[in-house]
């Protein structure tokens, strides 16, 4: 009990500090987003008139007031869920824009997430129980190989190869436009037609990191001596395999799944770039080009959070997984 | 497999499994197919086109940023693309910048702080309610109770506006404002009827516009926007395509480009490099550019600081410059050298002063420069670096240059390389375009680039460049006088010009502003900004072009009320 009470007070630290920073850092930017915002429909030929300039600053109700002042109002407004009105797109609340890209990033960041680790686990497993044969020579080898690559390389090749010259599947975007989004199958089916490219350019080098740590994991298990006790007593395999090895090998890579999970709201920016995706890593990277600190602050907040509550799951999971880590704390 | 060992029999989970899987997969095939189906049905309609007419025209970006929203209030500045929608009082052409009738017939200057407006008779709104003064005046009002929209600012120099009549518009400005006319020719004009009802129009996301253009929002999603033809549009007959297609440029510029090349665009505005071999090689009978000239690009030094407050150092530079060399190799050879008289030339030719030699273009001739300094008393050490007048070495100069625009930092070094001829080191940095920004407008900076004048308003394109009012001491902010000029013989001129209401005057005028230019060197026009514009005459001709320079790509509505089918073109 003293060990979830202290993970708890821990997350509440931890979360105060973030908003605070999540407050600081983007003012630390030097930049006007009223001029940002004019720039860019300017383009760089033509002559901003400062007029303009002015007429959006008071359109988007720039913060006055004193930082002090400014850090008590946010607070109250986080607080609240209150989140401002974003000012890349102007009058739509963030969380009407952040409603908008979260499914996408937490569908595909999610499932591939989820498939990754599975697929990982499982072939980090076999490879461990099939240890110095050719198959775990391939997978050990192959995934070392896989992982030193690049990953928008993979991506980029992805793209050439299967929409560019074989033009099967989209280049770019979440859906094609054709079909109006709506909860349809022909709209699910356009999604996923389009998610193909990314989710696979993920699932490529996502599994890398499961499957060697996996694989090293139920390495050290399978020398431990309960193992030769359980196949001396004519266990069949498969529950050794499984019940003895696995199991015990697989804790650190449980909490590993679950801090993962905290990294999925802030998207994975370069999938999202590379393939046009409308998720929230392309809003964060367009809010920080525009400094438009709303939007900014707030894909940075759900983030964050995010991360910590992950982070309080891991901790929580891994108290319940592993009674060495409660009994530890009470000592 | 020990899994297999173990069990002895294939389960029935795997067979599910497979069972799903191949669901799965043939989903996704069926929507491949059915998406790439889609993409070609687009041009060959299913419904077949009305007599006479080209059923779509294939557009590119409309605006909104990377998620766009439903926007369509022609004054906010994250709206959609609404210039097929909304229209103006007068057309001040591009090109020529003559002004053409458009929404309002004729205009006068009773006096130079008063002007009247005579709107055009007959126009209906896209609803069926008539158009009268009574929206133009209702439009202008708009701004004074929501500065956040005006965007010209027009409120600083108006007192007010009033519908006289059902086709009369006076304004009255607080001062003489004859060069704000192009700024009132331009305001869109939106309906009275609509727009009263909204109480916080700044907020107003307009999502089903009404107006008086040749085209109706038919339909928005993240992806794609589709206008059609209005057929109550007051010159309905001259508008010969059904749809308007905008596709989200997705995927960033390279797939943008690829398109482009495709032969999927009819009418964009890309920056493409090399766009003989990549563009119009794809396609030469159809795919066709023209690049007129924008604004003056210029070489802004900080003028409150040695040796940029001489003008004979100043002067030396004008020669120092290679622009040819800027054009060619750090533009493609796209743009045009520019005059140090400020206007852009040819097309403002009409505007020359007659005593200006060689229209104002400097050559470049790095001996006379030298001639110059040496003249002025800039010696040239033994180690080949430039003295100040008081003997001792110049310092280095920095340059700073927006970050990833790659064009203009070539320029720079290209710069930084003439000015090495004459013993000047140049320092060209690339902090981000923000930061280049916020140093720019506060005067902490040795050189940078400045864009200014283009345009049809001589007022505006010497007075934010120039003027005393638009400038701030260095640390402060100055709004657009960036090198911080002050010359009080320029102020003058300046608000002569304001209330100049003849041409004959105006020319008179700017002749003079010229010669400050030419003469004095504020800042030195390096070349003009090019405006991007890719069109294909497949399906439509009667484009603008170099040829037949009618108008330039900025006045959209009326190229789409000069295009017609062309009658080769096999599809619908």
């Amino acid at each position: 009990m003293r060990y979830f009470a202290s993970r708890l007070g821990f997350f509440l630290l931890t979360l105060w500090a973030a908003v605070t920073l999540n407050f600081i850092i983007p003012r630390l930017q030097p930049g006007d987003p009223a001029q940002s915002m004019v720039q860019r429909l300017a383009g760089q030929t033509e002559a901003v008139d400062p007029a303009a300039i002015e007429s959006v600053r008071v359109l988007l109700g720039l913060p006055t007031g004193s930082i002090l002042e400014q850090y008590v109002d946010y607070l109250k407004a986080v607080v609240r869920g209150d989140f401002g009105i974003s000012y890349t797109y102007f009058p739509y609340s963030v969380t009407h824009i952040i409603g908008e890209a979260l499914p996408w990033t937490i569908v595909l960041v999610g499932v591939t997430h989820v498939l990754g680790f599975v697929i990982g686990t499982l072939l980090g497993a076999w490879a461990a129980w099939k240890r110095n044969t050719k198959f775990d020579a391939v997978v050990s080898l192959g995934s070392t190989f896989l992982g030193t690559l690049p990953f928008f390389w993979i991506a980029l090749i992805l793209i050439y190869v299967f929409a560019f010259t074989l033009r099967w599947f989209p280049e770019a975007g979440g859906y094609s436009g054709e079909i109006e989004p709506s909860w349809s199958w022909a709209f699910i089916a356009d999604a996923v037609y389009h998610g193909f490219l990314p989710a696979l350019s993920l699932l490529i080098t996502g599994p890398i990191g499961w499957i060697m740590s996996m694989r090293n994991n139920m390495v050290h298990t399978l020398g431990e001596d309960y193992t030769r006790l359980a196949q001396a007593k004519g266990l069949r395999t498969s529950r050794v395999a499984l019940v003895y090895s696995a199991r015990v090998a697989i804790l650190p890579n449980v909490t590993g799944f679950a801090m993962g999970l905290g990294t999925i709201v802030g998207g994975t920016l370069m999938v999202e770039m590379i393939f046009g995706y409308p998720g929230m890593g392309k809003l964060m990277y367009e809010a920080i080009s525009s400094r438009d600190y709303p939007l900014m602050q707030t894909i940075f907040l759900f983030t964050t959070v995010g991360v910590l509550l992950a982070n309080l799951c891991a901790d929580i999971l891994y108290g319940i997984l592993d009674p060495r880590v409660r009994r530890e704390a009470q000592a | 497999m020990w899994w297999r060992r173990a069990q002895g029999r294939r389960p029935r989970t795997t067979r599910a499994v497979t069972a799903a899987a191949t669901a799965f997969l043939v989903a996704v095939a069926g929507a491949a197919c059915g998406a790439g189906d889609n993409a070609s049905d687009s041009d060959r309609g299913d419904s077949g086109a009305t007599a006479g007419l080209v059923r779509r025209l294939n557009m590119g970006d409309f605006g909104g940023g990377n998620a766009p929203q439903r926007n369509f209030n022609p004054f906010s500045p994250t709206a959609l693309t609404t210039t097929f929608v909304y229209e103006m009082l007068f057309n001040i052409n591009d090109y020529s910048c003559e002004v053409e009738p458009w929404l309002a017939e004729s205009f006068t200057w009773e006096s130079p702080t008063k002007l009247v407006v005579r709107t055009r008779k007959g126009v209906q709104w896209s609803d069926g309610k008539p158009f009268s003064a009574k929206d133009v005046a209702f439009t202008f009002n708009l701004f004074k109770k929501a500065p956040g929209l005006d965007r010209n600012g027009i409120w600083s120099a108006l007192s007010s506006v009033t519908a006289t009549s059902e086709d009369e518009v006076t304004f009255t400005f607080k001062e003489p404002s004859v060069p704000r006319f192009n700024q009132i020719a331009d305001t869109r004009i939106v309906p009275e009827h609509i727009w009263s009802k909204e109480s916080d129009p700044e907020k107003f996301t307009n999502p089903n516009p009404v107006g008086t253009g040749p085209f109706t929002v038919k339909s928005m999603n993240s992806q794609q926007l589709v206008l059609e033809r209005n057929p109550r549009y007051w010159q309905a007959d001259k508008v010969k395509v059904q749809e308007l297609f905008f596709r989200k440029a997705t995927g960033g510029a390279e797939v943008d480009k690829l398109r482009l090349q495709r032969g999927e665009y009819d009418w964009n505005a890309m920056f493409v490099p090399d766009i003989e071999k990549t563009y119009v090689a794809k396609d030469p009978k159809h795919n066709k550019y023209w690049f007129p000239p924008g604004a003056n690009i210029s070489l802004y030094m900080n003028l409150t600081k040695a040796p940029f407050d001489d003008v004979e150092f100043r002067r030396a530079l004008t020669y120092a410059i290679d622009r040819e060399e800027i054009k060619d190799k750090a533009q493609y050879g796209y743009v045009e050298t520019a005059s140090q008289t400020g206007l852009v030339l040819p097309g403002q030719k009409a505007w020359l002063a007659p005593d200006i030699e060689n229209e104002g273009r400097v050559p470049y001739d790095p001996e006379r420069a030298k001639q110059i300094l040496a003249d002025a008393g800039y010696q040239t050490g033994p180690d080949g670096k430039l003295r100040g007048k008081d003997g001792k070495p110049l310092p280095a100069f920095s340059f700073k240059v927006q970050n990833g625009w790659v064009d203009w930092i070539q320029a720079a070094q290209i710069i930084r390389d003439n000015l090495a001829d004459l013993g000047i080191t140049l320092n060209v940095q690339t902090p981000t375009p923000e930061i280049v920004d916020a140093d720019r407008a506060s005067g902490n900076f040795d050189m940078v680039f400045g864009v200014h004048g283009g345009g049809c308003n001589m007022y505006d394109a010497y007075r934010l460049p120039l003027h005393s009012a638009q400038t701030a001491p260095v640390g402060k902010p100055a709004a657009s006088n960036f090198v911080r000029w002050r010359d009080a013989r320029t102020d003058d001129l300046l608000d002569e010009l304001a209330q100049a209401q003849e041409e004959e005057e105006q020319k008179r005028i700017v002749g003079e502003l010229q010669k400050i230019m030419v003469e004095q060197v504020p800042v030195i026009p390096l070349w003009y900004g090019a405006q991007w514009f890719q069109y294909r005459t497949e399906k439509v001709v009667g484009w603008p072009s170099a040829e037949d320079p009618y108008a330039g790509p900025g006045d959209q509505l009326v190229i789409i009320t000069r295009l017609r089918p062309n009658p080769e073109y096999r599809g619908d």
